[in-house]
């Protein structure tokens, strides 16, 4: 059976960041929006020193770059978003 | 066996419900007159079933479990919730679902090879709650949805949302569960959402996508990667995948654009389209 694997093997991988959308998605689902973290808030998480340094300044190009889902940037550092 | 009688295509936002004073009037009016028409058009069609093709925004399927398509088998949805209905500033309300439709349709999609992921519990955010707001504002149309993943990549192929919506076509018509179906896709057209680019519109892109449609020649559409798309109609531009089931859905259907706006302002390639099924 050919599965098609041979067309795509090799290509880009999207970049994900599990952590960075974990605590997203808690802060996401308390309504939390803020212009950026504070340390209590990254507290227990499993961080990489660049994602916690994107999250505390709230710079929504690194998080993005780091493998943050934008519709979470966008619902949890809301007031950085001029519109 | 159903007949299929309606078939419509828009975009969702919150902004289009939830601050509408701050898109320019005519741009907005425009738009809504878009969705009157369709609403008056989708009454006079007078569906059983509101079949929708839509999308979650991460509020119901998050990173730890992320299903590439499920079937809402919900008994209501929220549409919205409490919490959405202060975004969308639409008044909370229970949407009434048709679950055992749609777990036929989940069981039949299992048997022929579609690996369907279903849910139980739904909290709708603009996919349902904006579009039916105008389309179904008094609730009287039980919805079935099937979702797909447009929100978080890596994401199913356009092909294969294509392919999905031509099995739930072919089971809507055989069913006889509902007698008089209406599908109805909602998302796109191009968006930027939470990424450095948000607010950036591409209505060039946005035309030829509603001018494909409205040839009736999707064949182009299949072909689109995630990267073009990410490319030319944002991570928003992604949920036309939804548009593409539907598409799959009315084999050989053509479409008639009611309504196109690029509104800067809800951050949103806004179009509503009908479907000649």
């Amino acid at each position: 059976m050919d599965h098609g694997l041979r067309h795509d093997v090799g290509a880009r991988v999207i970049n994900v960041s599990y952590p960075l959308n974990k605590i997203l998605t808690a802060l996401a689902k308390a309504h939390v929006t803020r212009d950026r973290l504070s340390d209590a808030e990254l507290a227990g998480h499993d961080l990489g020193e660049a994602e916690k340094t994107a999250l505390l300044t709230g710079d929504i190009r690194r998080l993005y770059d780091l493998g943050a889902n934008p519709y979470l940037i966008r619902r949890v550092f809301r007031p950085r978003f001029p519109i | 066996m159903a007949e299929i009688v309606a078939a419509a295509l828009a975009s969702h936002a919150p902004l289009i419900t939830g601050k509408p004073e701050i898109a320019r009037p005519e741009q907005r009016e425009r738009l809504y007159a878009g969705f009157h028409e369709m609403r008056r058009r989708l009454a006079a069609a007078r569906p059983d079933l509101l079949v929708m093709f839509v999308n979650d925004h991460l509020q119901n399927f998050p990173y730890s479990n992320l299903p590439a398509f499920c079937i809402g088998v919900v008994d209501a949805y929220d549409a919205p919730s409490p919490g959405g209905s202060k975004l969308m500033r639409i008044p909370p309300r229970k949407l009434r679902g048709a679950p055992r439709w749609s777990m036929a349709l989940l069981e039949a999609g299992l048997a022929a090879g579609f690996d369907f992921a279903y849910s139980y519990e739904i909290d709708s955010w603009d996919e349902l709650a904006v579009p039916l707001h105008f389309l179904n504002p008094d609730g009287d149309i039980p919805v079935a949805t099937v979702y797909t993943n447009c929100a978080a990549p890596p994401l199913p192929t356009l092909s294969r949302c294509h392919e999905v919506g031509a099995f739930v076509g072919h089971f809507a018509r055989s069913h006889a569960g509902a007698s008089r179906v209406a599908f109805v896709a909602t998302g796109g057209i191009s968006h930027w959402v939470g990424t450095p680019e948000t607010g950036r519109i591409n209505p060039e892109w946005d035309h030829w996508v509603i001018d494909h449609i409205e040839r009736g020649d999707v064949e182009p559409l299949l072909r689109l990667t995630w990267e073009q798309i990410e490319r030319d109609g944002g991570n928003g531009g992604q949920e036309i995948r939804n548009w593409v089931a539907l598409m799959g859905a009315v084999p050989g259907a053509k479409g008639e654009a009611l309504a196109y706006e690029p509104v800067p302002e809800w951050i949103t390639g806004c179009g509503t389209m009908w479907v000649h099924a």
